[in-house]
C-alpha cells in the first residue's frame, strides 16, 4: 500500500471502522468454474451498457412527431421521418464515436440477455436454486424478466419499421387482456396507436425505471450470494457442504474479474467494429400500415413470437369478453413458462422429499425429475423460437408455408414431450447401473 | 472454528504457490501495457479528429484487451496463487433477544386489524392515479373516420376512379383527409375471380372491386400482401391468409375473424367513396 492511500484509510478506519468488514469481504473465497464468470460477463455488459447508454441518451429525441431530417444521411435528406429516427440517424452519421456507441450498445445488449439466459441454465442444471438459495433464484427470474423488458423497450426506441411492428404486436396483445384489455392498452400507450405516447413513455422505462429496478435487484441478488456464499462443484479434498474451497477475493478473483471486464469490453468494442449491429434499423422510418417479409423481433422474444405464429385461429366469445388466441399464446403461455421456473425448486423438493440445505452442485443427469424437465422446457422454447422463422424457413426449404406450420404446431407439443420421456428414462437407468438414487438430504 | 471479533480467522489456505518471476514475463507486461496507452491515444486523439469508426473502436477495443493481459501476466507471476477454504455461515450462530419479546402494555387485536385496513384502503386509494394514464377507449376502438360519402384517397392523397384498378390490382387507400390513420387503412382490390358471399355483394363496385380492412385480426399487423395465385391476402407478421372471393374469411394461420368489408361505392363525379364505415370493429380482438 502506498503512504498517501495507507493514510487515508488510516483515517477512514478510525471512523468507520472499517478493517474487519473489510478483511471479511477481501477472504471470501470464490470457488473456480467457467461457468460461474457468466454472470459475471452479464454484469460487465451492463457496465458497458450503461456508459454508452449514458451516451446515446444525450441525443436521442423521445418523440413520433415527423421533423424534417437535414443530416448528412443522404438516403434520408430533406425527408420528413418521427423525431425518434430521426435522431438516431443523425447520432449514427454526425456524431463523432455515435455510430460506434450505438454498435456496441447494441453488441452489449444481445451478450447481456445472452449471458443472464445462460446463467439461468447453469443454475437450473446444477441445482443451485435449491435451499437456502430459492429466494435468490426467484430475484434472479425478476432480473430476468427485466432484461427482456429492458431489450423489448430497448430496440423498439429507434422507431424504425421493424420497431413499430412489434409495438403494434405488443399493443395488440394488450388489447386482448380480457376486461381490462382496451384500458391497459390505452394506460401503458397513452392513447391508441400510433397516435399514443409510446415512444416518450418507452424512453422513460427503458432509461430510469427498468434500469432501476434492475441495477437494485441486482445489488441484493449479489449480496446474497456474499451473504449466503457459493455453491461449488463436489471436490474430493473437502466437505463442500460445509467448506467452501476457492480463490480469496483479493488479490486473485479480484484481478480475474478485473482481467474479464477489461477483456469483455474490449471484445465488445472490436465486434462493434466489425459487425453493424445497429445499422440495420437505420433502413427505413416506421411508416403506418407498411410492413416488410421476414418480420422477425430480437432473438430472444423468438418463443414468444412462434407461439404466436403456431397457434391456431381460435377464438372464445362469451358474454361481454373474449378470449383471444392473441391473448392464450402472447400473454398466458409466457405466464406459465415463467410459472414453471418459479415453480420447479418447490417441485423437485416436495417430489424427492428433500430435506436440509443443499450447497455441492450436481450432474443433472443424477436427478431424473431435473433432466426430463429441463430437456423439455428448453427442447419447446427452442422449437417455438424456431417456429419464429417459419416464413424464412419455408422459403430456404422450399416448403408451402402451410405444410411448414402444420408440421410445427405437431412437432411443439411431441418432441419436447418424447425428449423429456427419453432424459427421465435415460437418467433413470444410469443411476439403477450405479445402483445410487435420490439423495433426500446433503449434509 | 470462528471468532466474532477476527473473521480473518475463518480464511484457511490449503495450497499455495509461489510463483517463479521471469523476464520473457516481464516484457510481455511491459509490451502489453505500452499496447494499452497506445489504444488511449489512438481513441482520444481519433475522437477529437473525427477519424473514422474502425480506427476509434478499434484503439478502444485493442487497448482494453492489452491491459487486461498486462495486469493478469504482471499479477499472476508476483503474487501468490493461493487456495482457501473458508467456513459456510451455520444458523443460529448465537441468539439475541428480540425486541418483540420485550413485555409490553396487552394489545388490542382489533385495533391493530383496525390500522392494517386503514393502511391497506389507503393504499389502494394512492393506486388510483394510474387511471390518468391514458384517455378512456371509448369508440375509437369501434368506429374509424370512414363515413358515408368519404372519398378513397391513396397515400399520396389522390382519389381513386374504379378504372384505376386494373383486373388483379390492389392498392392500399385511406379516408379523404386522414392519410396514414393506421386504424382505418384499407386494401382496394380487384381480384380475378368475382367475388361471391359471404362477401356483401351490395358493396362491391363492378361485380369485382372491393376494399377491405388492411389492419390484420389477429395482432394488428398490416395485411400487405395480395397473393393472386389464390386470391388471398398475406399477413407477413404471423402467416393470417384470408380469402378475397369469399368476404376476406380466415383459410389459415392464427386469425380467426374475416377482415371488415368497406361499404363500396361511387359518387355523382365518378370518385370511389365509402357509403358508410366498417359493419364491425376492425383490427385485434379486444378482451
Amino acid at each position: 500500500m502506498t503512504p498517501l492511500f495507507a493514510l487515508l484509510f488510516e483515517k477512514l478506519d478510525e471512523r468507520l471502522q472499517l478493517r474487519t468488514p473489510g478483511r471479511e469481504v477481501a477472504n471470501k473465497v470464490f470457488p473456480h468454474n467457467w461457468s460461474f464468470l457468466l454472470g459475471e460477463v452479464a454484469l460487465v455488459s451492463l457496465v458497458v451498457l450503461v456508459l454508452t447508454g449514458l451516451f446515446l441518451t444525450m441525443f436521442y429525441q423521445p418523440t413520433t412527431d415527423p421533423v424534417t431530417y437535414t443530416g448528412s444521411a443522404e438516403a434520408f435528406s430533406g425527408r420528413r421521418l418521427p423525431g425518434a429516427f430521426a435522431s438516431v440517424v443523425q447520432l449514427s452519421h454526425d456524431v463523432t464515436g455515435g455510430l460506434l456507441f450505438r454498435r456496441i450498445h447494441r453488441a452489449a445488449a444481445h451478450l447481456f440477455v445472452a449471458t443472464v439466459v445462460l446463467h439461468l441454465l447453469r443454475v437450473l442444471l446444477t441445482g443451485a436454486f435449491r435451499r437456502p438459495r430459492e429466494v435468490n433464484y426467484h430475484i434472479g427470474l425478476v432480473l430476468l424478466v427485466l432484461a427482456l423488458a429492458l431489450g423489448f423497450t430497448g430496440y423498439s426506441l429507434p422507431y424504425d419499421s421493424l420497431a413499430g411492428t412489434g409495438i403494434r404486436i405488443a399493443y395488440s396483445e394488450l388489447l386482448s387482456v380480457p376486461l381490462i384489455g382496451p384500458n391497459l392498452a390505452f394506460g401503458i400507450f397513452g392513447g391508441q396507436f400510433p397516435a399514443g405516447d409510446v415512444i416518450p413513455r418507452f424512453f422513460v422505462l427503458h432509461i430510469l425505471v427498468l434500469p432501476g429496478l434492475l441495477i437494485g435487484g441486482l445489488a441484493v441478488h449479489l449480496a446474497l450470494v456474499t451473504r449466503q456464499r457459493h455453491t461449488q462443484f463436489p471436490r474430493p479434498s473437502i466437505d463442500g457442504h460445509r467448506w467452501v474451497l476457492g480463490k480469496p477475493l483479493w488479490p486473485s478473483q479480484f484481478v480475474e474479474s478485473t482481467t474479464l471486464m477489461l477483456w469483455v469490453s474490449g471484445a465488445l468494442a472490436l465486434s462493434a467494429v466489425l459487425v453493424p449491429w445497429a445499422d440495420i434499423t437505420l433502413k427505413g422510418p416506421y411508416v403506418a400500415s407498411e410492413v416488410g417479409n421476414s418480420a422477425q423481433p430480437e432473438w430472444f422474444l423468438f418463443w414468444v413470437e412462434g407461439a404466436l405464429r403456431l397457434f391456431p385461429a381460435l377464438e372464445l366469445d362469451l358474454p361481454g369478453v373474449t378470449i383471444a388466441g392473441t391473448f392464450v399464446a402472447g400473454a398466458v403461455l409466457p405466464g406459465l413458462i415463467i410459472a414453471a421456473l418459479v415453480g420447479y425448486p418447490f417441485l423437485e423438493r416436495r417430489v424427492y422429499g428433500l430435506s436440509g440445505e443443499w450447497h455441492v452442485l450436481q450432474n443433472p443427469m443424477d436427478i431424473p425429475l431435473r433432466a426430463g424437465c429441463l430437456v423439455g422446457f428448453f427442447s419447446f422454447l427452442l422449437l417455438l423460437s424456431a417456429a419464429a422463422t417459419n416464413d424464412v424457413l419455408s422459403r430456404l426449404w422450399g416448403i408451402p408455408i402451410e405444410s411448414l406450420t402444420w408440421g410445427l404446431r405437431v412437432t411443439v407439443v411431441v418432441v419436447p414431450l418424447a425428449l423429456a420421456a427419453a432424459a427421465v428414462a435415460v437418467s433413470r437407468k444410469r443411476l439403477r447401473r450405479r445402483g445410487a438414487h435420490v439423495p433426500a438430504t446433503e449434509g | 472454528m470462528s471468532t466474532e471479533d477476527d473473521p480473518g480467522e475463518d480464511l484457511r489456505v490449503v495450497s499455495q504457490r509461489i510463483p517463479a518471476e521471469t523476464e520473457a514475463n516481464d516484457t510481455v507486461v511491459v509490451g502489453a501495457a505500452l499496447v494499452a496507452g497506445l489504444g488511449g491515444v489512438v481513441f482520444g486523439v481519433g475522437w477529437l479528429a473525427g477519424w473514422s469508426l474502425g480506427v476509434i473502436g478499434t484503439g478502444a477495443g485493442v487497448g482494453l484487451l492489452a491491459l487486461g493481459v498486462a495486469l493478469r501476466r504482471y499479477v499472476v507471476e508476483r503474487f501468490p496463487d493461493v487456495e482457501a477454504v473458508e467456513p459456510r455461515p451455520e444458523a443460529d450462530r448465537f441468539e439475541q433477544p428480540r425486541i418483540a419479546d420485550v413485555p409490553t402494555v396487552p394489545r388490542r387485536r382489533l385495533l391493530g386489524r383496525l390500522i392494517s385496513g386503514a393502511a391497506g384502503v389507503m393504499g389502494l386509494g394512492f393506486l388510483t392515479p394510474v387511471v390518468s394514464l391514458g384517455p378512456s377507449p371509448g369508440p375509437a376502438l369501434t368506429r374509424t373516420s370512414w363515413a358515408d360519402g368519404v372519398r378513397l384517397v391513396t397515400s399520396n392523397g389522390q382519389p381513386v376512379r374504379p378504372e384505376d384498378i386494373a383486373a388483379g390490382g390492389v392498392s392500399t387507400v385511406w379516408p379523404a383527409d386522414n392519410v396514414g390513420d393506421e386504424i382505418a387503412a384499407a386494401l382496394l382490390l380487384r381480384p380475378a375471380v368475382d367475388p361471391a358471399a359471404p362477401t356483401n355483394l351490395d358493396w362491391v363496385v363492378d361485380g369485382n372491386l372491393l376494399a377491405y380492412s388492411k389492419v390484420c385480426t389477429h395482432a394488428g399487423c398490416p395485411v400487405a400482401l395480395f397473393r393472386e395465385s389464390d386470391e388471398a391476402l398475406f399477413c407477413p407478421c404471423h402467416q393470417s391468409t384470408f380469402d378475397v372471393t369469399a368476404g376476406a374469411r380466415p383459410t389459415f394461420g392464427p386469425a380467426a375473424r374475416s377482415l371488415p368489408q368497406l361499404p363500396l361505392g361511387v359518387d355523382d363525379e365518378g370518385w370511389l367513396v365509402a357509403r358508410g364505415d366498417f359493419p364491425e370493429p376492425v383490427g385485434p380482438p379486444v378482451g
